[in-house]
């Protein structure tokens, strides 16, 4: 246990580690002279300014020492300022991280709840026309860009209907976002699910819970869900990386204030230190979640937890 | 729940009460399979698995059923605990008669009352038949409490004595640990622990031993005879391995492609073998061409291979493997006979076969 | 995600298999091409392979018919009235702009093919070279390369694809180039677990004993070992790829306007789908068609393949 948590905090690290490199260096593969870049947008910008910026940025220091000065002011909780406005990155992203994962959270709630269901009936059903019918939904599901559905959710509901509102950030707000960015997931958790639960059923002991003599709904509660669960759980988990990666682009159809929302701004105005932050934080929180999700895990699973 | 066994869960017009009906059983068979057929939808057709096998199992012996694979043992034992898988499977004729009862007609209900109660089963695998994330108590103490009525502490109590009874030491700090931390060999005491722990009539132990090693399988077989002795507990053993049959059972019922071709108490079987199949089994057989034999491990002796179940010869299903065959064996299906008392066998030159030897 | 790579590395598995019996006595394996055409073979039994195989052929066949199909020319302005819905003469409807919706769509098939060749080519390439380096070398290379791969694919592939536009710029080029980037440690990682595989067949151990080089045994015998599963696994690769691209030029980050890539029209369309639905339906349903046709095809040969199914 403690073996397999330590090897799993090391990899976290490592991935952090890793990652403050490539956010280090990614001004450096900007084709072209990144400062000029940056600042094409601002009017009248002189090139002795954009020689103090370069200077300010520690651009024209030896790579090296620009890391040690990167990952120095990191430890310190300092991520830079922004180009646009000169305000503090970290701030930035704190203020808005708490919907991003808002959402997403929602979003895996709506997701879990109904893929696992439908998964789970699926591989019960199999063969029969219900598996059939939630397979070719799922896949159908899969297949789906979240951005379409979530152009199609909001013109049927927030302009036909007017049940929600179409843009903002209240509890209403997000209904059609969580909703958009669940359907589209609950579909490859409905399909891994199935998969998973089939494995089960087909394994012995779940025969042996049969010859016991226990009642159907038991061997299927207590003995093929809760095997069943350490993988699905394992799996869910990792979704929630992919939902941060969806909720990326929903946000961007909804309106809703989240770091995804300013990421892609900050892209299109090329404010390099804010989208160095941007990543530098999505793997602080990715690593996060997969190291509670190995916790979990373990929990879960007493082959590990020993 | 209302009492012990189903005897009383089922009231039928002019049944004995459970106690002239125990006492009735001690003289009968404790479970009789009467031309128990059983069938696979599969794509080359409807496979026979089990096809008018008939038996009786009495009070407190071990019978044990022999074959290869594919000769319809296991399909007999998942058939009589109502575990066939539905579809593909069915079962499409016979009767199954225990307690009074005839089990193929149970509904799924009475059937779970049954089931690790009246008539209990434990499997090949040990280490992949127990769930490996409950923990051991949870799963001894889930049947106690389902099938006995008991209460957390009294299922609790119940599982220890019955870890101790099959030699597990510690049982009580034992409890809480999961399967990955045992042997195989210690799974399969659980197992029985758990296949015993509510009093079963019947156990029916389905290859128990094939997955240990050899000085772990002395132990099981020693551990169910045991068992067998001290509960009076009757025990279907299905196995392939004669050893294991000549060590452990009363009586042997040889099954060859779904059919009974050979049955006899233990010691005549192997003092008499009687078909040429047994016979291969015992390794006694005269050989036929010792090179196209395919078989493996104790059946090398036996050129050829089991028949697809779809594809099984008109006469004697043994005929195209047998030494011995002529034109009636391809022709004719051997009835079943009884040459001796209690020793039956279905082939035309039962008498041949054992001159030969 | 990780389960995305043990299904593909399973199907990889399974499709190196093929056809006959593993081969691991053979000195020698059939061509490319006859496995791939087994393959196939082996897959349409599998209807959903049928009817995405089906799609895809329709998918190339719009592409590269185009300029003949469309009826109206993709980028004519008033080639109807402005956002007039769907009729006879324009069958999707026409745009804010009185383009001829139809026709956009299918000279967008174009774009879409053209981003999945170009991203999987990418990735294909990229990762096929890791993973197979990785496994032919062993020891600290293998480490290094398959960890580095590990931290890489931990994060999800629209991150990576969103740090290599941020770089590059906003453009449909760019897209694709970064999400090919974006999927280089997928196809790493089962790349890999296939040579692992292949490693250990006879045929390697020949040509090794007849003393062949490390770019022989690379190149003349593993590469074309591995080829043909990860081929396979390719298919469901395009899938994600057009997906991603579309939401990369959804975003405004992939192709620019005018072009008639369906992302960038769902984009454009945006301001008056409320007066307009079917500015947003069509060009959206075509991405989903055009990802349903490689997910059927591609889930189509798993099942095909899949050693547990036919068993049952």
């Amino acid at each position: 246990m403690a073996r397999y948590l330590l090897q799993r905090v090391f990899a976290a690290i490592l991935t952090v580690f890793v990652t403050t490199i490539a956010v280090s260096m990614l001004i450096h593969l900007v084709p072209g002279d990144p400062v000029q870049i940056m600042y094409a947008q601002s009017q009248g910008t002189t090139p002795e300014q954009l020689e103090e910026v370069r200077a300010r940025l520690g651009l024209d220091r030896p790579l090296v020492e620009q890391y040690v000065t990167y990952i120095g002011r990191v430890l310190q909780g300092d991520l830079g300022h922004t180009i646009r406005g000169e305000q503090p990155v970290l701030e930035l992203l704190l203020l808005r991280l708490p919907n991003t994962l808002v959402l997403a959270s929602a979003a895996l709630l709506i997701a879990a709840t109904i893929g696992m269901t439908l998964g789970f009936v699926a591989a019960y059903k199999r063969g029969t026309w219900i598996d059939t019918v939630l397979m070719t939904t799922a896949i159908l599901g899969v297949s789906m860009p979240h951005f379409w559905l979530g152009l199609i959710l909001l013109f049927y509901f927030a302009v036909q209907l007017q049940w929600f509102p179409v843009a903002g950030n209240g509890i209403e707000n997000l209904v059609l976002p969580a909703v958009t960015l669940g359907l589209t997931n609950a579909a490859i958790i409905a399909r891994l699910t199935r998969s998973s639960m089939i494995d089960i059923f087909d394994q012995d002991f779940i025969r042996t819970a049969h010859a016991k003599g226990l009642p159907k709904a038991v061997v299927l509660s207590r003995h093929a869900l809760r095997a069943g669960l350490v993988p699905i759980v394992t799996m869910i988990g990792l979704q929630f990386t992919y939902m941060m990666g969806g909720a990326i682009v929903v946000e961007n159809v909804f309106g809703w204030n989240g770091v995804g929302r300013m990421a892609i701004q900050a892209i299109f105005q090329r404010d390099y230190p804010l989208i160095q932050g941007f990543i530098l934080m999505f793997a602080v929180v990715v690593v996060t979640v997969s190291l509670l999700m190995d916790l979990i895990y373990a929990w879960l699973d007493p082959r590990i937890r020993r | 729940m209302t009492g012990p066994g189903m005897i009383s869960d089922t009231p039928i017009a002019g049944a004995p009460a459970p106690e002239a009906a125990e006492a009735a059983e001690t003289a009968g068979p404790v479970l009789s399979v009467e031309g128990l057929s059983t069938e696979f939808r599969t794509a080359a057709g409807i496979a026979r698995a089990v096809d008018g096998l008939s038996f009786e199992l009495r009070r407190g012996e071990i019978l044990a059923i022999v074959g290869e694979s594919g000769s319809g043992k296991s399909v007999t034992s998942l058939s009589i605990m109502g575990l066939i898988p539905d579809p593909p499977g069915r079962i499409a004729g016979g009767r199954v008669m225990f307690g009074g009862q005839d089990l193929t007609r149970l509904g799924e209900r009475e059937m779970q009352r049954l089931r690790g109660d009246g008539i209990s089963m434990i499997f090949q695998e040990p280490m992949t038949s127990l769930n490996p994330v409950l923990s051991i108590g949870r799963q001894m103490t889930e049947g106690i409490m389902h099938h006995l009525g008991l209460g957390p502490a009294e299922a609790r109590a119940r599982a220890i004595e019955m870890m101790r009874r099959v030699s597990i030491p510690a049982p009580e700090s034992r409890l809480g640990a999961y399967p990955h931390q045992f042997s195989g060999g210690m799974l399969q005491r659980i197992m029985i622990a758990i296949a015993m722990s509510c009093h079963p009539r019947v156990l029916i132990a389905d290859e128990p031993t094939t997955a240990l090693d050899v000085t772990i399988q002395a132990q099981i077989l020693d551990l169910m005879r045991e068992m067998r002795d001290s509960t009076g507990t009757s025990i279907i053993l299905i196995t392939h391995d004669m050893g294991v049959v000549a060590e452990t059972a009363d009586r042997v019922v040889v099954m060859y492609c779904g059919r009974k071709i050979e049955e006899a108490g233990v010691r005549d079987l192997f003092a008499r073998p009687r078909h040429p199949y047994t016979r291969g089994l015992l390794g006694a057989l005269p050989v036929l061409g010792q090179a196209g034999a395919v078989g493996s491990g104790a059946l090398s002796e036996i050129p050829g291979v089991v028949p697809a179940l779809t594809a099984l010869p008109a006469g004697c299903r043994f005929s195209d493997r047998c030494a011995l065959a002529t034109e009636r064996c391809r022709a004719e299906p051997p009835p079943l006979e009884e040459p001796a008392p209690g020793h039956r066998v279905a082939c035309w030159h039962a008498d041949a076969a054992e001159a030969g030897a | 995600m990780q389960n995305r790579v043990n299904r593909a590395v399973e199907l990889a598995e399974a499709a190196g298999a093929m056809p006959g019996p593993a081969g691991e006595e053979s000195y020698r394996r059939p061509g490319i091409w006859r496995r791939l055409r087994a393959l196939l073979a082996a897959a349409t039994v599998n209807r959903g392979a049928r009817i995405g195989l089906a799609l895809v052929l329709a998918l190339v066949f719009a592409a590269v018919f185009a300029p003949w199909i469309a009826p109206f020319d993709p980028d004519e302005m008033g080639a109807g009235m402005f956002l007039s819905p769907p009729s006879a003469a324009h069958w999707f409807g026409t745009d804010e702009f009185g383009r001829d919706i139809f026709s956009r769509v299918i000279h967008g098939a174009r774009l879409t093919i053209q981003v999945g060749v170009i991203a999987v080519g990418i990735s294909l390439t990229v990762g096929t070279l890791v993973g197979l380096v990785a496994g032919y070398a062993g020891g600290w290379t293998e480490r290094i390369l398959m960890r580095l791969v590990d931290v890489v694919f931990s994060f999800t592939e629209t991150l990576i694809a969103l740090a290599a536009v941020a770089v590059m710029g906003p453009s449909l080029t760019n897209a694709m180039i970064a999400v090919g980037i974006a999927a280089i440690p997928f196809y790493a990682r089962v790349a890999y677990s296939v040579t692992l595989v292949e490693r250990n067949r006879a045929y390697f151990d020949a040509a090794y004993v007849a003393g062949a080089g490390h770019m022989r045994l690379i190149f003349v015998h593993l590469l074309p070992n591995i080829l043909p599963p990860l081929i396979v696994v390719a298919t469901l690769g395009v899938s994600s790829a057009v997906l991603a691209a579309a939401g990369l030029s959804f975003l405004g980050l992939g192709a620019q306007p005018p072009s008639p890539e369906w992302g960038a029209m769902l984009s454009a369309g945006r301001d008056y789908f409320t007066q307009a639905s079917w500015i947003m339906i069509y060009p959206g349903l075509a991405i989903m068609v055009a990802v349903l046709a490689f997910n059927l095809l591609g889930d189509g040969i798993r099942e095909a393949l899949d050693p547990r199914q036919k068993h049952r």
